[in-house]
């Protein structure tokens, strides 16, 4: 008779195959972690591969003579009429004096940033002293010849493949040579608005067009949404209606940001008539959207405090409403904040709805209050990703790599805010 | 132990009724070589309470109580007077609706949606579920302490002083100052903790706890402590120390306590109420509970044939 299996007989039969499975899962979470670490990788690599170079701008030195006769034709100073495109010019060609006929002329001009003019509007405006003098001053080249320098744009193939013609080549080429041609910081990325010239555009009236639209959006879903939570979770009677509100936040957490957008449209734009384009419209939109949001991890954060400090307050005799703002609010608060700014980082993120409400506009000025003209940066980098200019390429990526900055500040914040009221209850 | 002394009812081949002698009533050995008394006159069916469900100075008066959760009806007809400073203890299996009732006196019910409490509980004549009566009121005159010690996440001084600032007790800090020395003196807890009252209350070990939560409890004054099992997360020496607070307050105070320890309830308790499936089956002196219990569920109960 064959003699029954002990127990430790039979436990150690199966022990091979249960630490073989334990090896596969094992195997697959890590090849699951790899493969994401490394698709991540990929992304901010290609980024800053891509990106980094926009934070550098090709400027040429130029000598410029601010002749009183051509920008103050009888002694008056008019900056807006005064031709400083022509002062440009002609150092352009006392820079190179053998350039002669209309067509080559037109493309000499054509390697420098039409805002050169512009700078040398602001430096006679900042300083009118320095007319009838000489002038040494850097200039942005133009976005071509950036290109170029940067090596973007491929000097060997043939000419009519490329933006750039076989004489400005030459030029840009005489330029560095003589050592007139530099690659310095790129602050107009920082300090302009939207430009149809790459080297003239700035991410600042982005930036700043979703700063005003962030403050509207915190300051009203911030505290309707916690207000919301805490009467849905603390005073709401539980009936057929608290569970149809319920149903519907969860559902409108869910629902597509463009929908949000054409609700704005309808409400905002057509029925109360506020203005188009406005980080205003913008911020009521993003507050629609992050309320849901908001109200579920405040609901959540409100459920997580136990019931024992509850029931201890009441006992002592707390009212209601005490217990909600003297034990569990403060208990609930670092959760609420959390869920607060991550929805923050998604209307920060957020360019769907904003194309509904006007904000894709081109707009050049920097937004200087709620109601004025602004996009967003999210809605910048989609503009900049569809412009034709090979320079834009570069920008596009350079604003993606400064949202993921402010998105990382944020999502910093979050943790920094958890942190301390934690440890502060 | 008191109850160890024998009694009248019983049969010539009858052990003496014994307390089991651990928290756990269940243990069989017990009930094996028990032989039930033979009585006929002896109420063995749910029904009326029997023993005495008075007392010579009632404080607060239940009668008539039911208790319904939905449409699950957790206590049924229950009537019970508590005395001015006596201990009176609940006692009875997991589920008998005990700390129901208990919650009932200080109206802590009313903050479960689905309960409904009929009856009339009186505190001090007045009856406590009247419209006018606000329950923060009734609270402030009856305290509750709780099974699992429950500070809040403040300091030691805030824990106490959360009751006396809500309801506006102390005039100033010194008073509010004079009010917590006095209520961590009596709860025994002050030595402990007198040099380190800005210290969160939960960095506190389990029985400091509990008897941090009793001198908030009594930081308010009030004139009934309810306590719902307060030693069950306790061990022994903990334990040992929240009776004999128990027995210093009340001096001054009603005490009403739950508890599934029936030699805590011997202990600590003048009077001891066994409910039994939502009712309550016998209420008496202590003494006569645990020695010549009535009611043959009561009996079964504090012999550890039920539980």
């Amino acid at each position: 008779m064959k003699t029954a299996k002990t127990t430790l007989e039979k436990v150690e039969a199966g022990l091979p195959r249960r630490r073989r499975k334990e090896m596969a899962f094992r195997a697959i979470g890590v090849l699951a972690t790899a493969v994401g670490v490394l698709f991540l990788g990929v992304f901010f690599a290609t980024l800053i591969a891509e990106g980094s170079s926009a934070f550098r701008q090709t400027f040429m030195q130029i000598e410029v003579e601010l002749r009183e006769d051509v920008i103050a034709p009888g002694g008056e100073l008019d900056l807006v009429y005064a031709d400083f495109d022509g002062l440009v010019r002609t150092a352009l060609r006392e820079q190179f004096p053998d350039v002669s006929g209309r067509s080559d002329r037109r493309q000499l001009y054509r390697i420098v940033s039409a805002g050169a003019g512009y700078q040398l509007r602001d430096m006679v405006e900042a300083d009118p002293d320095i007319i009838g003098s000489r002038q040494t001053v850097w200039v942005p080249a133009a976005s071509n010849v950036d290109m170029l320098v940067k090596g973007n744009i491929d000097p060997d193939i043939d000419e009519s493949l490329r933006p750039i013609s076989d004489k400005q080549v030459a030029w840009v080429n005489t330029l560095r040579d003589a050592g007139k041609l530099e690659r310095r910081f790129n602050k107009a990325l920082f300090t302009n608005g939207d430009s149809r010239e790459p080297e003239l555009a700035g991410i600042r009236g982005a930036v700043m067009g979703s700063a005003l639209m962030l403050v509207v959006t915190i300051v009203l879903s911030f505290p309707i949404g916690a207000a919301a939570a805490i009467y849905l979770e603390e005073f709401a009677p539980k009936s057929r209606w608290s569970d149809l509100i319920e149903v519907n936040i969860n559902n409108l957490a869910a629902v597509p940001s463009i929908v949000f957008g054409l609700l704005g449209l309808a409400v905002f734009i057509n029925w109360m008539a506020l203005p188009r384009s406005a980080p205003l419209v913008g911020g009521l939109v993003l507050t629609l959207l992050t309320l849901p949001v908001i109200i579920i991890a405040s609901r959540a954060a409100i459920q997580a405090v136990p019931p024992s400090i509850r029931e201890a307050a009441l006992g002592l005799g707390a009212s209601e409403t005490q217990v909600v703002f003297h034990h569990v609010l403060p208990l609930a608060l670092p959760g609420m904040l959390t869920g607060t700014i991550i929805g923050m980082s998604r209307a920060l993120g957020e360019s769907a709805p904003l194309l509904m409400i006007g904000m894709v506009a081109f707009i050049v000025d920097v937004p200087g209050g709620f109601a004025d003209p602004a996009t967003a940066l999210p809605v910048q980098i989609y503009l900049w990703a569809d412009s034709p200019e090979r320079a834009f390429a570069e920008r596009t990526s350079a604003a993606i790599i400064v949202l993921l900055g402010f998105l990382l500040l944020m999502n910093l914040a979050a943790v920094i805010v958890r942190k301390r009221m934690e440890r502060k209850w | 132990m008191k109850m160890t002394a024998m009694t009248e009812v019983t049969t010539d081949n009858l052990e003496p009724p014994s307390v089991p002698p651990a928290d756990s009533p269940g243990e069989e050995e017990h009930s094996a070589g028990i032989v039930l008394p033979d009585l006929a006159e002896r109420p063995t069916e749910l029904g009326e309470t029997v023993g005495n469900i008075h007392c010579e100075n009632p404080f607060m008066v239940a009668k008539n109580v039911d208790v319904y959760y939905g449409d699950n009806h957790a206590i049924q007809n229950v009537s019970l007077e508590i005395g001015k400073k006596e201990v009176i203890a609940l006692i009875g299996p997991s589920g008998c609706g005990k700390s129901t009732f208990l919650r009932c006196l200080n109206r802590m019910n009313d903050s479960i949606e689905s309960a409904r409490v009929t009856g009339n509980i009186t505190l001090d004549g007045k009856d406590i579920n009247r419209k006018e009566q606000d329950p923060v009121a009734l609270r402030a005159r009856v305290g509750m302490v709780f099974q699992k010690p429950n500070p809040f996440p403040k300091s030691i001084y805030d824990n106490v002083a959360y009751g006396p600032r809500i309801h506006g007790l102390a005039a100033d800090r010194a008073e509010l100052d004079s009010i917590v020395h006095t209520s961590l003196e009596r709860a025994g807890l002050l030595g402990e903790v007198k040099d380190r009252l800005d210290e969160p209350g939960t960095s506190l070990s389990g029985g400091q706890q509990q008897r941090l939560c009793i001198a908030r409890t009594i930081a308010v004054n009030p004139e009934v402590i309810l306590m719902d099992e307060p030693c069950s997360a306790l061990d022994p020496i903990a334990t040992a120390r929240i009776e004999d607070l128990m027995d210093e307050l009340c001096e001054d105070y009603a005490i009403v306590i739950v508890t599934h320890s029936m030699q805590q309830a011997a202990r600590v308790s003048r009077r001891v109420a066994y409910f039994h499936l939502g009712l309550l089956v016998e209420v008496d002196e202590t003494d006569k509970i645990f020695t010549n219990p009535q009611h043959k569920l009561t009996e079964d109960y504090i012999t550890g044939r039920i539980g």
